[in-house]
């Protein structure tokens, strides 16, 4: 007969962030067991090898966590974590000098451009401040309800007034990206390239308020990651944080799909699984706490009982927006490598890697995508040659890579394209699925605009998953969207993803929240929730971090709980 | 302006946050984390050792994979599916697998031969279900099979399992051991028959005859051959008990990678190993393609002969027997070739018996003996009859719903196959596919074309880019022969695990006991390196070891 399982925490949802908390919290010292739905841990940052030989990454694919204080706390190089860093990560400058992609072709980057750049993302003062500038943005808990938010105390602020003062006004908590890049930018294209890749790596260039948030997205994966994968891609980062979860004593259960979050006199003790999870003990139980890594429209609709929260707290959870990020990936095998076309390529070395986004003439084409992806919300209406788009550099692969493709087969993967969000599409969940293969032909006509030699002679297979199927997969990526809620800044910070939930508590006692759509700063496989919850959990006398731990210099600790800085280091 | 553009395009030191070393040391290093790999990291480093183990692939598992070939949305077990020695294998015990969740399920259905004319065959867990099955076309057969099954179970349980955890012994002390019991006996009447042999002299009926057949040499019998007969009642037996690991073949190597971490051991994955380091003749650790090295003094090869004496060290620098033997090696007879299909309704048989369709295994396409030894002829000689194939199927799905991620079913048909097709898979491989998707819609008359949502072929050839290990699609590493069994796989010198080369052992399926998922090699090995190294053995046999040490071997 099975026994009955007991942990101090019951974890809900094996992704990153589910799995970054289990072990922080194992190496605390605490039990703890991971629940995942799926056949595999990892969420949305997995690997397949649907052809022998060849594998894609389905979702996630760079390296945007390189600031993290979990490296240093968890160690995780001696649990294998490895770069490929990208060629491209030595020589940044040459980038500068291949310029942007237009429809025209390359346009120039000025040293305006450049040293505006490097200002802004702290890279001037001796030493450069972008690392403490990007923890302050994403590895720093969001304010406790008491605190004013204000210019003198986010976090971000703090930094610029201290290195970099001539930058820090005010205003900057109410820019878009696209007005910080007016003031400290010269040419169009540049900061169109710009407001493109924050918006499909986090707040959108043109999102009001979330300017340096966007920056932040932005040079954490181009200046500070070196635009690089870790070695076999992002599933292997993961295993090197599941791998010292399960080191410090942590239980991972695959197929395990939990159905309810039981809840005993207002405070959750634990969770009761699907009848078909593979283990005969259906119910587990957590003395301390459950934390849900499955997103937050999903943890309080489906898997806590109505009856337990107020219908207001309800409604405002069903309004969270899911917009601002559905992709469309593709992953093309073809024949020949695929070459830029002429006007594309590198004056300098005459590479044909990605381009990055594409096309960045102005701002006029960047908002008529975002009418299509958010206004009408329905197949796309642009033509192919200006339809909006993001390819990966070709040469990201390391070529010690035994995976990367078959002798005689090229990969360029992945491409990402923002469609609406399967909820919001006009013609209900499925229109865009059932015209897949024309949505594809269409794709690949827009990527031709800068790939002279993609047609049905070259191509070999172009798999694509939609949102839907994205929300199918893994359904944890509501919305299809790879951050889940919009960060916009009603969702960000303070906000996220609603006040009542920014600190990762929730209206239930005992009941945590870490999922990307729940919880400050959203999206990206950051290990910033399981750091930033640790706080958390501390304040409530729930965790018990050794000398490793050292909190977030920015984080304030809420009135008349646990303070997580430790006493060596001045706390109370 | 350069210098700032250098500034602007040099990655601050502040960026190389750490990563694995490129040198590090270890007590042993592991290459391939296959079952074999898994489970003789996981001894060694619950025993304490400071184990590495190097996985090519970007996940653990060797032939123990769940993936998502068929993408996006479902999951196929794509290499071993039918787990033979749950019931046996000491490191299901030793490491209570029951502790990490996993459950094994043995239907008692296990395998259906369907024929043209609506009839069936039933091979199940139950003997009696088995033979109410047979007496639709013979009586005696049924009653046969009911009196040998006693017996060869007897002989299962007694030695043949039991022995594939205990080192290989030399023929003669083989058979005066097993003179000491009746079953022993039994047993050594049936080592020099043929597996046709066997079955033609228990059974009458042709039918019959031809199910029992397909049943003992799946796994690569040559049916003719003498000196493998005692396979024959393993394989009937075990064929009665295959299960299936409820959420996929890959939670096995979850689970074993879980426990080498939980000991301290670090598991590398996408490196390839390319050369295992020697010095004054003694092993020194390995070289990774990424550039990395992995010092240790004993280096544990889960690969193939030819790989890792060829490839992975200098050939010339080997003594010349070893060098002799691992030419001399034959990789397996036939190979697979799998179609894997998401189809709306689960495959349903045309088939008087509608039991039928809850079969974890159906084999169809084949009427008589006759037609399948010409089949497996065929396939020795490199070609496939597109009129007359035929294989086994499963549906997943209709075992495990944790493989499908999107409304819809998951099946595969699976039939033998030859690495060197004439013409070769790149040009034969559509038509062949067609062929094995025709013969399927007539077993099957619902997997049509309207009924089929995807489908994917996995070659001989594919297996072999999946696992250059498994060379010329190799599922066992060598094929199963009697110069290349027991105590001569894959040589005299290295049956037991180590070699004449200090320091290195081998572990995977070309080592004794051989191929599948037994957990033989993986186990032996790590009693070898843990003997060796003087290391105390924190696991015991398990009792039906015990019981057959104290029978046959003091
Ligand atoms: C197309 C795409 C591209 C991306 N690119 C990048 C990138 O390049 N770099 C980067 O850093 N990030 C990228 N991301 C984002 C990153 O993958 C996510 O931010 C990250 O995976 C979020 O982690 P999570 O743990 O919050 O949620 P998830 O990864 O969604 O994990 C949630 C887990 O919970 C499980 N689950 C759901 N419901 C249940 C239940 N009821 N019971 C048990 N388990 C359940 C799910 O199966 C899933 O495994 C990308 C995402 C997408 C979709
Ligand atoms: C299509 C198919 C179906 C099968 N069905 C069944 C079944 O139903 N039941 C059953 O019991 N068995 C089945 N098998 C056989 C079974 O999978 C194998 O016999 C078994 O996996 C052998 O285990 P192993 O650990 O010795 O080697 P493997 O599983 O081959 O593992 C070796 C590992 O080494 C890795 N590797 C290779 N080269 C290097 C290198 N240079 N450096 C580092 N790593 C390397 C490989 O990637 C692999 O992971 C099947 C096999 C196939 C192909």
């Amino acid at each position: 007969m099975p026994k009955e399982e007991r942990y101090d925490f019951v974890i809900v949802g094996g992704g990153p962030n589910g799995v970054g908390t289990a072990a922080y919290l194992a190496k605390c010292g605490a039990s703890v067991c991971v629940l995942e739905e799926r056949p595999e841990a990892g969420g949305a940052v997995e690997n397949t090898e649907p052809i022998p030989g060849v594998r894609i990454t389905p979702h996630a694919m760079y390296m945007y966590a390189g600031p993290a204080p979990a490296f240093e706390q968890l160690e995780l190089h001696k649990y294998g974590f490895r770069m490929d860093w990208s060629p491209q990560s030595k020589n940044l400058a040459e980038q500068q000098v291949r310029g942007v992609a237009t429809t025209q072709g390359l346009a120039p980057i000025t040293d305006k451009d450049a040293m505006g750049w490097a200002k802004i993302s702290g890279m001037l003062t001796d030493p450069p401040f972008i690392k403490e500038l990007l923890r302050s943005i994403f590895w720093c808990p969001p304010h406790p309800p008491e605190i004013e938010v204000t210019a003198e105390n986010v976090p971000y602020m703090q930094v610029y007034k201290r290195h970099q003062p001539d930058v820090w006004t005010e205003e900057l908590l109410d820019m878009t990206m696209f007005d910080l890049m007016d003031e400290y930018l010269e040419t169009e294209p540049i900061k169109v390239m710009h407001a493109m890749v924050a918006w499909y790596s986090g707040a959108a260039g043109h999102w009001e308020g979330v300017a340096i948030p966007a920056l932040g997205c932005d040079i954490t994966l181009t200046i500070y990651g070196g635009i690089s994968v870790p070695r076999g891609g992002m599933h292997d980062y993961f295993h090197s944080i599941i791998r010292c979860a399960i080191a410090h004593g942590t239980v991972v259960r695959t197929c395990c799909p939990v159905d309810e979050i039981i809840i005993q006199d207002g405070r959750a003790v634990g969770v009761r699984l699907r009848e078909t999870a593979t283990t005969d003990e259906k119910k587990i139980w957590a003395n301390k706490a459950v934390i849900s890594d499955v997103d937050v429209k999903q943890t309080f609709t489906k898997l806590v009982g109505p009856q337990h929260l107020s219908t207001s707290f309800r409604r405002k959870v069903e309004d969270i927006s899911l917009k601002g990020g559905s992709i469309w990936v593709s992953h093309l095998l073809t024949r020949e490598k695929l070459r830029c076309r002429p006007k594309f390529r590198n004056p300098v070395s005459g590479d044909d890697a990605g381009l990055g986004p594409y096309p960045c003439d102005s701002r006029a084409i960047y908002y008529e995508h975002v009418a299509d992806v958010d206004g009408r919300r329905g197949k796309p209406t642009m033509p192919p040659e200006r339809l909006m788009w993001l390819s990966t550099p070709g040469d990201r692969f390391d070529a010690a890579d035994p995976q990367c493709t078959i002798p005689g087969r090229y990969l360029a993967s992945p491409y990402y394209t923002y469609v609406p969000p399967p909820e919001y599409t006009v013609g209900g969940p499925d229109a865009l699925d059932k015209v897949k293969e024309e949505i594809n032909a269409y794709l690949r006509k827009a990527f031709s605009q800068t790939i002279e030699n993609l047609n049905d002679d070259t191509l070999v297979h172009h798999w694509a998953n939609t949102p839907y199927e994205s929300e199918f997969r893994n359904s944890g990526l509501i919305g299809g969207t790879w951050c889940g809620t919009r960060h916009c800044d009603d969702q960000w910070g303070e906000n996220r993803p609603i006040p009542e939930l920014a600190r990762y508590r929730t209206p239930i006692e005992r009941l945590y929240l870490c999922n990307q759509t729940a919880c400050h700063p959203g999206g990206l496989a950051l290990m910033a929730i399981p750091y930033n919850l640790m706080h958390i959990l501390i304040e409530d006398g729930l965790a018990e971090p050794g000398k490793w731990w050292y909190p977030s210099p920015w984080y304030i600790p809420q009135k008349g709980k646990i303070s997580a800085v430790p006493l060596h280091a001045g706390g109370k | 302006m350069k210098q700032k553009r250098e500034l602007v395009g040099q990655p601050h030191p502040q960026c190389f946050f750490s990563e694995f070393p490129a040198e590090s040391d270890w007590d042993a290093v592991i290459i391939g984390a296959g079952p074999n790999g898994l489970i003789t990291a996981a001894y060694l480093a619950r025993a304490g050792l400071r184990v590495a183990i190097v996985e090519r692939r970007y996940e653990v598992g060797g032939g123990l994979a769940t993936e998502e070939i068929l993408y996006p949305g479902f999951y196929s077990n794509m290499h071993a599916i039918y787990h033979l020695m749950v019931d046996f294998m000491p490191a299901i015990k030793d490491f209570d697998m029951e502790r990490h969740g996993l459950v094994w399920i043995k239907p008692n259905l296990q395998t259906a031969m369907v024929f043209g004319d609506g009839g069936s065959l039933l091979l199940t867990r139950m003997i009696e279900d088995t033979m109410d099955s047979f007496h639709k076309y013979s009586d005696k057969d049924a009653v046969a099979f009911g009196k040998l099954m006693r017996n060869w179970r007897r002989i299962v349980s007694e030695i043949l399992a039991p022995a594939t955890y205990i080192p290989a012994m030399p023929p003669i002390d083989l058979t005066v051991a097993m003179q000491r019991t009746d079953i022993g006996r039994e047993m050594l009447e049936l080592v020099e028959q043929s597996p046709l042999d066997i079955i033609n002299n228990h059974f009458e009926n042709d039918r019959i005859r031809a199910f029992l057949l397909y049943i003992s040499c799946m796994w690569g019998l040559d049916p003719r051959e003498t000196g493998i007969g005692f396979y024959v009642p393993l394989l009937i037996d075990r064929g009665m008990n295959k299960c299936y690991l409820h959420g996929g073949s890959h939670k096995l190597a979850g689970a074993l990678s879980r426990e080498i971490v939980r000991a301290g051991g670090t598991i590398l994955e996408s490196s390839d190993v390319i050369k295992i380091n020697r010095h004054n003749g003694s092993v020194t650790g390995v070289e990774l393609m990424e550039g990395r090295t992995l010092n240790s003094d004993v280096v544990i090869s889960s690969l193939d002969p030819h790989t890792t004496f060829f490839d992975l060290m200098d050939k010339n620098k080997l003594p010349t027997d070893l060098k002799d033997s691992v030419e001399r090696w034959k990789y397996d007879k036939w190979s697979f070739n799998t179609v894997h299909v998401v189809s709306k309704e689960a495959p349903h048989y045309a088939c008087e018996d509608q039991w039928v369709d809850e079969s974890f295994m159906t084999i169809f396409g084949f009427e008589s003996t006759k037609q399948l030894l010409a089949h497996w002829d065929n396939v020795v000689a490199g070609k496939i009859d597109k009129n007359s194939l035929g294989g086994h199927a499963t549906c997943e799905s209709f075992l495990d719903s944790h493989l499908v991620r999107k409304p819809g079913h998951i099946s595969f048909f699976q039939m033998h196959a030859p690495y060197g097709i004439d013409g070769g898979w790149d040009k034969r491989g559509p038509e062949i596919m067609e062929a094995m998707l025709a013969k399927w819609a007539k077993a099957a008359p619902n997997m049509k074309r309207e009924n089929i949502v995807m489908a994917k072929q996995e070659t001989p050839k594919d297996i072999e880019i999946r696992f250059p290990n498994m060379r010329r699609g190799s599922i066992k590493h060598g094929d199963y022969t009697p110069i290349q069994m027991g105590c001569f796989r894959p040589n005299e010198a290295c049956s037991n695990h180590s070699t004449p080369i200090k320091g290195l052992y081998l572990c995977g399926a070309s080592t004794y006991p051989g191929g599948l998922v037994l957990g033989g090699p993986g186990y032996l090995a790590a009693n070898r390196v843990a003997e060796d190294l003087g290391v105390k053995k924190w696991w015991k046999p398990t009792k039906e070891m015990e019981r057959y040490i104290k029978t046959y071997l003091t």
